[in-house]
């Protein structure tokens, strides 16, 4: 049967060509797809963590839920202690958020006033890359803000702002200070609402000496990050609490798991057509071959040789467009991910979803390939069931009557 | 060996178009038999070496091969004796289109198990007899008709089987090949005991047949 089925495929050549031509563009464009997909997911989330937010953060236990200066983490000496004693980390700084109004001569705005060491962030954010104007790491009564919030202030660089908030005594706190650089992340929230400013005189201002609202920390390799938050969160104390950039992103890892899934929908719509198409160029060729079957039914070949005989040709065929469109495929998604294809103006689109590059990013993954794969070689054998049992609701004779 | 009792055959039983194919068919067929059915186009020939090829069902009747009973076989018991009890000639040859003639003459011997040497042997020896050693490496469709109806003839000999059904072999050859066919057929049914039954209305064939059975309108009316 084996070499009936081979020389069948060759026999037959409209039906086998397509049908390996489907499979194999269906099988690369689908690894390709995917791994544009996982690729640009992935770009996401590490900028965003890149940017500001960390692979996990430190807080105090009910600051998450109930928030405020009560919930503060009242001393940072001990967790930096374990955190500088944990292999595995990139970079990690205490900050330390309040919230206030800025005015300028005209306008006013609210503001998150964020008291950060700009040392340690240098290593950790990209508050640095996202320099614009002036000067990053900013010294007493001076500010480094989100381009979006000066604008909104109509404030330039060297401007005079007013700021007006609360220590974490609760005292007032009131404060003119100049602006000293600007930055740009390109997440617009981001980039509208906060201002940083070097924490020793922060912490003159708002009494804040050794406090913090969290603290932050990156792991050096983001595939360990989960392996790393586990070794500190058992050495913490047990007023702190450890949150993994998942919990933080939620919302963001939500919005590409529905974004997966579309992309993963409209794949899916896409193999149902090139799954009906396989289908039916195997219907036509079968259809066409019916007095073939009727004679190697009436000379004795047994029904479930028949379906074997079938099941083997587009077993082979499949095989034979995987082994092309295999190599090929991870071949392609590989080479992007080295070579990212670069998209002039990109960023400048897509900047709200945190996309800071023009390049395309790519993520081969060998396992999510496999399971793409076995999916439409399921579905290119699903394609010949019909058939098959077409074939076999008639007797020999009727087939071999068949014109 | 080959035996019907009351036998009919209806295509597209009560529709208006209904075709009494065969009508109460009681035949006889011994062992070793050398045995023709003619009769008008139309008469119920094909039909009637269908139904006892297995390859067709009846509505009414029996029909037993060497004493067993073939309607109510499963499907695979039905392959079997395809297999292995049947050689058939179609009337429309009905080749392997992929397979080149040697494959085609071999495939049953394939099926059967038999060895590549054995077929190899086997095949060329039918062959040379049928005159069409010279197209052994071709496709069927690069053959003339008659070239096609030889091979359809040797493959349904080439494993010996015990029973021969023929329909109108002869009847796309020319007088010097249909003589050389009819001697081979001759020759086996002699030589290797193999019951041979065919339909023709070449009158060429039917004197040679040791036993005519006359079919008109799905009866027999003289065997
Ligand atoms: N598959 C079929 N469907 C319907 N009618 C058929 C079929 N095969 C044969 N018949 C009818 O049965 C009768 C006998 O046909 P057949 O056995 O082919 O005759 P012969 O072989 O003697 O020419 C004819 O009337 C023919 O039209
Ligand atoms: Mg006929």
């Amino acid at each position: 049967m084996f070499s009936l089925a081979i020389k069948n495929i060759l026999f037959y050549k409209g039906r086998s060509l397509t049908t390996f031509l489907l499979t194999f563009v269906s099988l690369y464009l689908f690894i390709v797809y995917v791994a544009f997909m996982n690729g640009s997911h992935q770009s996401m989330l590490q900028n965003a963590l890149n940017v500001y937010t960390g692979s996990f953060q430190i807080y105090q236990k009910e600051y998450r839920s109930k928030g405020g200066y009560d919930y503060l983490i009242r001393d940072t000496r001990k967790p930096l202690q374990i955190l500088a004693d944990t292999k595995g980390l990139k970079a990690f700084a205490p900050r330390l958020e309040t919230f206030g109004i800025a005015s300028s001569k005209t306008y006013s705005h609210p503001i998150m006033l964020t008291g950060i060491d700009f040392n340690r962030e240098e290593k950790l954010s990209e508050l640095k890359k996202a320099l614009t104007q002036g000067e990053y790491n900013t010294h007493g009564a001076c500010l480094y803000m989100g381009e979006n919030l000066a604008q909104k202030l109509h404030l330039h660089l060297g401007d005079t702002l007013s700021f007006v908030g609360s220590a974490v005594d609760y005292s007032f706190v009131a404060e003119l200070f100049e602006v000293c650089g600007l930055f740009k992340t390109g997440m617009y929230e981001f980039d509208s609402q906060s201002a940083f400013m070097n924490r020793d005189y922060f912490d003159t201002l708002f009494f804040s000496k050794n406090m913090a609202t969290y603290i932050v920390a990156m792991a050096e390799n983001l595939k360990h990050n989960d392996a790393v938050a586990t070794k500190v969160e058992k050495k913490l104390p047990q007023e702190l609490q450890l949150y993994r950039w998942q919990t933080l992103m939620k919302s963001m890892v939500q919005l590409m798991e529905i974004d997966s899934l579309f992309g993963y929908i409209s794949m899916g719509l896409f193999f149902i057509v090139i799954f009906f198409v396989i289908m039916i160029y195997g219907f036509i060729n079968i259809n066409a071959r019916l007095r073939e079957f009727g004679v190697l039914r009436s000379i004795g070949v047994s029904d479930n040789k028949i379906s074997l005989l079938l099941l083997l040709e587009i077993l082979l065929l499949t095989l034979f467009a995987f082994v092309f469109a295999l190599p090929l495929g991870a071949y392609t998604a590989y080479y992007f991910q080295i070579h990212p294809i670069v998209i002039e103006g990109m960023s400048e689109m897509y900047k709200s979803y945190g996309v800071v590059s023009d390049k395309v990013p790519t993520l081969f993954d060998p396992l999510t390939v496999f399971y793409n794969s076995l999916f439409l070689f399921a579905l290119n054998l699903l394609s010949i069931v019909y058939p098959i049992y077409y074939v076999r609701s008639f007797t020999p004779i009727e087939e071999t009557q068949h014109v | 060996m080959i035996e019907l009792k009351s036998v009919d055959k209806y295509f597209y039983k009560s529709q208006e178009r209904e075709v009494h194919a065969l009508r109460d068919i009681n035949l006889t067929i011994q062992e070793g038999e050398f045995s023709v059915i003619t009769g008008p186009s139309g008469c119920g020939k094909t039909t009637l070496l269908n139904t006892i090829g297995v390859l067709d069902t009846i509505d009414n009747g029996e029909i037993y091969l060497q004493n067993r009973e073939i309607a109510n076989l499963s499907s695979k018991e039905k392959t079997e004796i395809r297999l292995k009890e049947i050689g058939f000639v179609f009337q429309a040859y009905n080749l392997i289109p992929v397979l080149n003639v040697e494959e085609n003459i071999g495939f049953i011997m394939r099926l059967q198990g038999y060895s590549q040497d054995t077929i190899k042997a086997r095949v060329r020896e039918i062959a040379s007899l049928l005159q069409i050693e010279k197209q052994l490496g071709a496709l069927p469709n690069f053959l003339s008709g008659g070239q096609q109806q030889r091979v359809a003839v040797a493959r349904a000999v080439a494993s010996k089987p015990k029973i021969i059904l023929a329909d109108e072999p002869t009847a796309n050859l020319d007088s010097k090949n249909s003589t050389a066919l009819m001697e081979m057929m001759h020759e086996l049914n002699k030589k290797e005991g193999i019951t041979i039954l065919f339909s023709s209305h070449d009158d060429y064939v039917i004197k040679n047949a040791r036993r005519t059975i006359l079919l008109n309108d799905g009866e027999i009316i003289e065997s």
